[in-house]
């Protein structure tokens, strides 16, 4: 009876049928998953304006002053971290006005580097590709494809409040991510 | 096409076309336990590498990792089940293995090495169950290999390096699990992977011991279709029951400082139940026993060495090993059957569940805070003023015993609250627990003027007269059940405030007035401000209404029940604007408490004014004790 072709046939398609279908069951839900954090939020920093400290610090014609970017609170996937340093903001004063600050991110636009000020020359340096910003934030030399990007800000009871934002990289005009 | 095929592969990979494996006694469901197990592990593998891709092994993050892939991460919940209860299927499906093989005589010459190789797979697969268990970092899977590693370090000799190198130090921390970690998931699964190739390799090569005298059958697809219906049939079981179960259980965080009954895995409880009849030398036994079981397993093919198979000519060693299975077996059974006796552990175990359901919500809604999951608890809402209050305040104002002040519950500083105090002040509820009711000054020289008048008297009349029972009023200078009446006799206590007199919508007027001292939102303004005359008239001869002024001889009650009012209060209760030191047994809080502290309990107390009891029982448990 094991040599009839038929029979052997069944048994064969039988068998891939069924191991391969337990095979799908078994590895769908793992896939699944690991599938499970990609377009997710699983970091989320805060939206609101995040308090900067006072803004007395912050004096006409005075190069700008690089201040770091702290959200009292973020969600790592299970984690919630208090006092988490996001990032950098270059910030000076332009005018007399309590609010006449520009901030501008520390991310360099071209592929994300953190930009210092290069006092001596009175403009910004990226330090990966020598990319120049003047101190108005515009791309001056380098491989940028555009000006340091501004962060949005206000003044409330003489402190700076700065919304922390990221930009796409390698683009001519800031999309957020 | 197939046979173009498959002679390209066999060129390309420089095999021959060998003939079809033949199984001798033809195919049979007696044959597919050990294909079963290989699915099995290879359903480990794939569930575990999906979870390694979200587990932390740290102590901080571990019991959070979990948690997030039980309740957050899609299917993670199944994924976790699949494996968790995949380690107990193989448990089972191996036993089943090893009585199959011992009936059938299979481990008879020549075939020993392979049973001697499927029982280091049995213990491996034991010990890899101990290292995953623990990776969890939950109290189950924390006191669990406490217990395990307690064992294991009473080993002679060299049992405290046992430990040492299992913990990765003295202690249970970080290293303990980046340890179980990499013998879980890199060491384990390597050496595993080896011993299971030598075995099913030697296994081939022996061939099955034929069951019956039929023709010989090709392996594929004969065997191989039962194989496919017993993994489809094992794994459509380990399903369901992960379904109905809802994955693995995950209690609370490890937490050293908070007791739990552990309990190891159901596939060791026969172990457990043993020490537990052991008594004083559960040591002993949890390290031989097991010894003895394995040392029987190995010894088997020893023993039993007549080449004879048939299982009814080999009554006494089957009979050896039927005694040992059901002696774990019984064992497994009087564990769990003990437990489920048991209604204070039962008890217990509700509390505990109740903790684990807090914590994971917390974990959901919260997030872990980066210092550990053991500080989960204290994101649950006001957790900070209610652990001050739990140490600080619950003795005097909750305990239905010891309390020696006003009781402070859902409710507290509400109209019907303020109503009530104004009715009764030194009702039970309210300060007749204090000393400004039970020893006021008046009450104490009532007393003293009556013990004295009560020694003339008997020093007059005696020896006949028995002392006379006190009268109404020096009962009511005792004090001691200041609840039965709304009116009390004032006089006796002189600081205390008497109950008024006011009632009806004069009352609620007050009440209304000095409920808007809180600052709430609802208050009835031309309703206080009624109030305000019946105040001036009833209550103005002893408090104040005005901004940092005390009363006459009562606490000012500008700002009453509002989270500064509540602030200074706790600062310092004996202070002139409130109770002074000769109204107040309550200690001042302003060095012991900061003023953050004290405003948190001060927020917790305005809270309370507008909560239920089903309010507060709703922030649950503060944390394991």
């Amino acid at each position: 009876m094991g040599d009839d072709p038929d029979r052997r046939k069944f048994l064969k398609v039988a068998t891939c049928a069924l191991g391969g279908g337990v095979g799908l069951v078994m590895a769908v839900p793992a896939i699944r998953l690991v599938l499970d954090p990609a377009g997710k939020q699983t970091v989320t920093t805060p939206k609101e304006p995040l308090d900067l400290g006072s803004i007395d610090r912050f004096k006409i014609s005075e190069p700008p002053q690089r201040v770091e970017v702290i959200a009292p609170v973020i969600k790592d996937a299970w984690t919630a971290a208090r006092n988490v340093v996001l990032g950098a903001a270059w910030v000076r004063r332009i005018g007399p006005g309590p609010a006449d600050l520009d901030a501008r991110s520390a991310i360099c636009p071209h592929l994300g580097c953190a930009v210092g000020f290069d006092a001596t020359k009175g403009n910004y340096l990226c330090p990966c590709h020598d990319s120049r910003f003047a101190v108005n934030g515009d791309k001056l030399t380098g491989p940028s494809e555009r000006g340091l990007d501004k962060l949005p800000i206000e003044v409330v009871d003489g402190r700076l409040k700065l919304t922390w934002v990221l930009y796409r990289m390698g683009r001519s005009t800031p999309e957020p991510v | 096409m197939k046979a173009r095929l498959a002679a390209f592969m066999r060129e390309r990979t420089a095999t021959s076309e060998r003939q079809p494996y033949m199984i001798e006694g033809g195919a049979s469901f007696a044959y597919v336990f050990g294909q079963v197990l290989v699915f099995l592990l290879l359903v480990e593998a794939v569930s575990g590498a999906a979870l390694a891709a979200f587990y932390s092994p740290s102590s901080t993050d571990a019991w959070a990792s979990v948690a997030y892939i039980q309740d957050q991460a899609t299917w993670g919940w199944l994924v976790r089940g699949v494996h968790h209860h995949g380690a107990s299927a193989i448990v089972v499906v191996a036993g089943l293995h090893l009585v199959q093989t011992a009936v059938a005589g299979a481990y008879k010459r020549p075939r020993e090495l392979v049973w001697w190789l499927g029982v280091l797979l049995l213990v491996l697969m034991l010990a890899w169950a101990v290292t995953g268990y623990v990776l969890r970092w939950d109290q189950a899977g924390y006191w669990a290999n406490r217990v395990e590693i307690g064992i294991a370090a009473g080993t002679p000799i060299i049992g405290e390096k046992i430990r040492q190198l299992a913990l990765g130090g003295n202690d249970y921390g970080n290293l303990t699990l980046t340890r179980f970690y990499a013998l879980h998931v890199i060491l384990l699964p390597v050496i595993v992977t080896l011993v299971t190739i030598a075995h099913v390799v030697l296994a081939r090569r022996h061939g099955t011991t034929a069951l019956r005298s039929r023709p010989a059958a090709p392996r594929w697809p004969d065997q191989s279709l039962r194989d496919a219906l017993a993994m489809a049939i094992t794994f459509a079981i380990l399903l369901g029951y992960v379904i109905s179960q809802h994955g693995a259980d995950l209690a609370s965080p490890a937490d050293p400082a908070a007791s739990y009954d552990a309990r190891p895995l159901w596939y060791f409880r026969w172990l457990y139940e043993l020490r537990e009849l052991a008594g004083s030398a559960e040591q002993i036994v949890a390290m031989v026993v097991p010894g003895i079981v394995a040392g029987f397993l190995v010894a088997l093919p020893l023993l039993d060495k007549r080449p004879e198979r048939a299982a009814r000519r080999r009554k006494l060693w089957l009979g050896a090993l039927t005694g040992v299975l059901a002696m774990i077996g019984a064992l497994t059974v009087m564990s769990f059957a003990r437990d489920s006796g048991d209604a204070e552990l039962a008890k217990r175990r509700v509390t505990a569940e109740k903790l684990t359901d807090h914590a994971r919500k917390l974990a959901r809604e919260n997030g872990v805070p980066a210092t550990g999951a053991q500080d989960v608890w204290s994101t649950a809402p006001m957790w900070k003023a209610r652990t001050i209050y739990a140490q600080k305040c619950m003795g005097c104002h909750q305990d239905p015993k010891d309390r020696k002040g006003p009781v402070i519950g859902p409710g507290h500083g509400s109209r019907a609250w303020i109503k009530a105090f104004l009715l009764d002040p030194s009702g039970d509820e309210f300060w007749g627990r204090t000393d400004l009711v039970k020893n006021s000054r008046l009450a104490q020289q009532r007393e003293a003027e009556e013990k004295a008048r009560k020694e003339k008297d008997d020093k007059a009349k005696q020896p006949d007269d028995k002392p006379g029972k006190p009268d109404d009023k020096a009962d009511g200078a005792d004090g001691g059940d200041a609840a039965d009446k709304p009116a009390k006799p004032t006089g006796p206590q002189d600081l205390a405030m008497p109950a008024t007199t006011l009632a009806g919508a004069d009352l609620d007027a007050v009440v209304e007035l000095l409920y808007a001292q809180s600052g709430a939102a609802d208050v009835d303004k031309p309703k206080a401000e009624r109030g305000t005359k019946l105040f001036e008239e009833h209550c103005d001869a002893c408090h104040s209404l005005a901004e940092g002024v005390a009363g006459a001889s009562g606490p000012g009650l500008a700002g009453l029940g509002s989270r500064d009012h509540y602030t200074s209060f706790i600062g310092n209760p004996k202070a002139a604007i409130h109770m002074t030191a000769d109204m107040s047994q309550m200690p001042r809080f302003d060095k012991e408490l900061s003023l953050p502290d004290r405003y948190e309990v001060a927020q917790y107390l305005v809270w309370l004014r507008t909560a239920t009891q089903a309010d507060l029982d709703a922030l649950g448990p503060l944390e394991p004790k």
